[in-house]
């Protein structure tokens, strides 16, 4: 396989600015916040994650799921309809089972916040998926299935056997980059950011929204946070 | 039914194996034979091959896995227990006991390198091994056991095999001075064993029963109950192999030791299901979705079958036959009450996984991605339902080969009576 080039050293200087991380503190804790009011369900970063991190078919690292009984169907909420998404990838929990569980370290915590996963050490034996409370992580079961020849995006393809999950578009936050996720968002309902910096704009936000974490009765201590809808509407 | 004696008619000379032994051996390499190969085409394909996916990522190997370990853990408990107390009646079967426990211990490990994606990085275990993974602690115990364990039935061989002159016994001596010596060393050995076979199956419990992702499974019973199931199952398998070397010449032993052992199967089997009352009833009473609704969906949902089988024909069966004295103390009753009760507890494991499992965590739709691409099905799902491949069978009949098989030759090489006199 041929060594990837990073397209960002392509891109326009208004491209490159949009995707721009912005400041932060000098240690930073990587964190999100999904804006569940501004959430179309459209699945484009679902899409572009898939594209991003040359996931095969079959396999997702961010899917959006539908609050209610189907996908994409409003529920009837004190006598109005509504309809709201979750988008979900992994939350980069500070405490991580994961990586408590892992018997041999392959999936670890960075500096930063961020739960990362060696792919060469990993021995597959999905324990870390048992112990995900968020169902995120998935396990390379077969040869990977792509429509096209071709394999798309940043990363290398995962070796059979392996498990994976998002890493917060680790390779493109070393160029100052957001994840994909973030800056293709249509609606702009996902903000990237540092958790440490109290003035930023990720903080703030979450502050003034009333942030919540899911799950958070089971203590894993998420890096992402969802910003529940204000108004509720009716459709 | 016949008494204690020696059965004269069942014992064959030694060396002269018949023709039903050769069938049976002939049987088993043919099971290893193609439980190998499925094991190749399953290393080159991936995981692929078996029915496991993103929803239910542990299947039948890891259920495999437990039930060995229970197997393996309920026999020595009931031998060093029986040693430990000095109950001389356990005498006969104890170097049975202790055989099986190290068989059993042996496949549960072998059942762990198929269930891996990577299995030639088992290694890393060791070398980045990681303290606070209960996986970490229960393959160090699974080793240790298995060592003790092997060392276990090689102490109580041998001095009949030195002074058969067997090459087995190592060169050491047959004197009374030795004989002396191994007697002081197995009761040391005993007040080892017995922890380390409760903590066998404990930590194996903990695997499961400290991931509070998992409703089902997260519940401080789990490690009693895994207990309660081992002594079931394991003493269950000690009787019914008991049986079948007496029935081959083997063994030598009363029915009263069977009906006594029966005895205690009952109370093992009233123990697991006080276990599971308690449990299901603290998890369904305050009406919580997350712990509830895993009981509901083995009292009356889509696991009732399973649940229900356990029930009555793995606990209530085995334990009216083992209270009515009169079957107690016929072997063919005892031996089927053993058997159901082995078989209730596989059924207990295999609800335990599946209903653990099949339902993902945040189950809003579409659910998790299933991780293969399949023509005309969603690449999502909410709920799964496992069944296992062909292939995934093959390979769990290929090890369970191996351990019949060398249960067979150990049995029939090792010197199986236990002096009564010592």
């Amino acid at each position: 396989m041929p060594d990837k080039v990073s397209p960002i050293e392509a891109l326009s200087a208004a491209s490159r600015a949009w995707g721009e991380i912005g400041p932060h503190s000098p240690k930073p804790h990587w964190g999100m916040a999904v804006d569940q009011e501004r959430c179309l369900g459209c699945w484009s970063c679902a899409i572009i994650c898939k594209s991003e991190n040359n996931l095969p078919l079959g396999q997702w690292w961010n899917r959006i799921l539908t609050e209610g009984e189907a996908l994409d169907q409003p529920i009837l909420e004190r006598g109005a309809l509504e309809m709201h998404w979750l988008p979900l990838a992994c939350q980069h929990c500070q405490n991580a089972p994961c990586v408590k569980v892992c018997p041999v370290q392959s999936t670890y915590h960075r500096d930063d916040g961020l739960v990362l996963q060696d792919y060469d050490r990993c021995i597959g034996c999905r324990y870390c998926m048992i112990a995900c409370p968020y169902g995120v992580r998935v396990f390379n079961w077969g040869a990977p299935a792509r429509p096209t020849p071709h394999e798309t995006g940043m990363v290398v393809s995962r070796p059979l056997g392996t498990v994976e999950k998002c890493l917060m578009c680790v390779h493109r936050l070393a160029e100052g980059q957001v994840p994909s996720c973030v800056w293709s968002c249509p609606s702009g309902a996902r903000v990237f950011g540092d958790l440490n910096d109290p003035g930023g704009r990720l903080v703030q936000l979450i502050r003034e929204r009333e942030g919540e974490v899911l799950l958070e009765e089971v203590g894993t201590r998420p890096s992402v946070t969802y910003l529940p809808p204000r108004r509720r509407t009716t459709l | 039914m016949s008494a204690g004696t020696l059965p004269v008619a069942g014992a064959r000379a030694r060396g002269r194996p018949s023709l039903a032994l050769v069938a049976w051996i002939g049987l088993l390499v043919v099971l290893m034979a193609i439980g190998l190969m499925a094991f190749g085409y399953q290393l080159v394909n991936g995981l692929a091959v078996t029915a496991m996916r993103n929803t239910v990522m542990w299947g039948q190997y890891i259920l495999f896995f437990m039930f060995f370990v229970g197997l393996s853990a309920g026999g020595l408990i009931v031998a060093s227990a029986g040693r430990l107390f000095g109950v001389a009646a356990f005498k006969p079967i104890i170097r049975l006991a202790v055989l099986e426990a190290t068989v059993a211990v042996l496949l549960a490990a072998i059942f762990i390198l198929p269930d891996l994606g990577r299995p030639e990085r088992v290694i890393n275990i060791l070398l980045f091994a990681n303290p606070t993974s209960p996986m970490v602690w229960d393959i160090a115990i699974v080793f240790i056991y298995l060592a003790m364990s092997t060392g276990y039935v090689w102490l109580y061989a041998r001095a009949d095999l030195a002074r058969a002159g067997s090459a087995l016994a190592l060169g050491t001596s047959a004197s009374e001075a030795a004989s002396a010596r191994d007697e002081r060393v197995k009761s040391a050995m005993a007040w080892v064993a017995l922890p380390a076979a409760i903590l066998l199956h404990s930590i194996t419990a903990w695997i499961f029963g400290l991931q509070i992702s998992r409703g089902y499974w997260y519940t401080a019973i789990m490690a009693p109950l895994f207990i309660s199931s081992a002594l079931v199952s394991g003493l269950g398998l000690v009787i019914l192999l008991a049986l079948v070397l007496r029935r081959a010449g083997r063994l030598a032993f009363a029915d009263g030791l069977v009906a006594m052992l029966g005895g205690l199967l009952a109370v093992f089997v009233v123990v697991e299901g006080f276990f599971v009352f308690a449990e299901f009833l603290t998890a369904s009473y305050p009406g919580a979705p997350g712990e509830a609704d895993p009981i509901s969906r083995m009292l009356t949902g889509p696991y009732a079958p399973l649940f229900w089988f356990e029930a009555v024909v793995g606990l209530v069966v085995p334990f009216v036959i083992l209270a009515i004295r009169r079957l107690r103390y016929d072997p063919r009753w005892v031996a089927l009450a053993s058997g159901l009760g082995i078989v209730g507890i596989f059924v207990h494991r295999l609800g335990l996984v599946l209903n653990g499992l099949s339902y993902v965590p945040i189950g809003l739709p579409p659910g998790v991605s299933i991780g293969i691409s399949q023509a005309g099905g969603s690449a999502f799902a909410e709920t799964y339902w496992y069944v296992p491949t062909l292939v995934e069978t093959l390979i769990v009949a290929g090890i369970l080969a191996f351990g019949a098989l060398l249960f067979t030759v150990a049995a029939a090489i090792l010197p199986m009576q236990e002096h009564e006199n010592h």
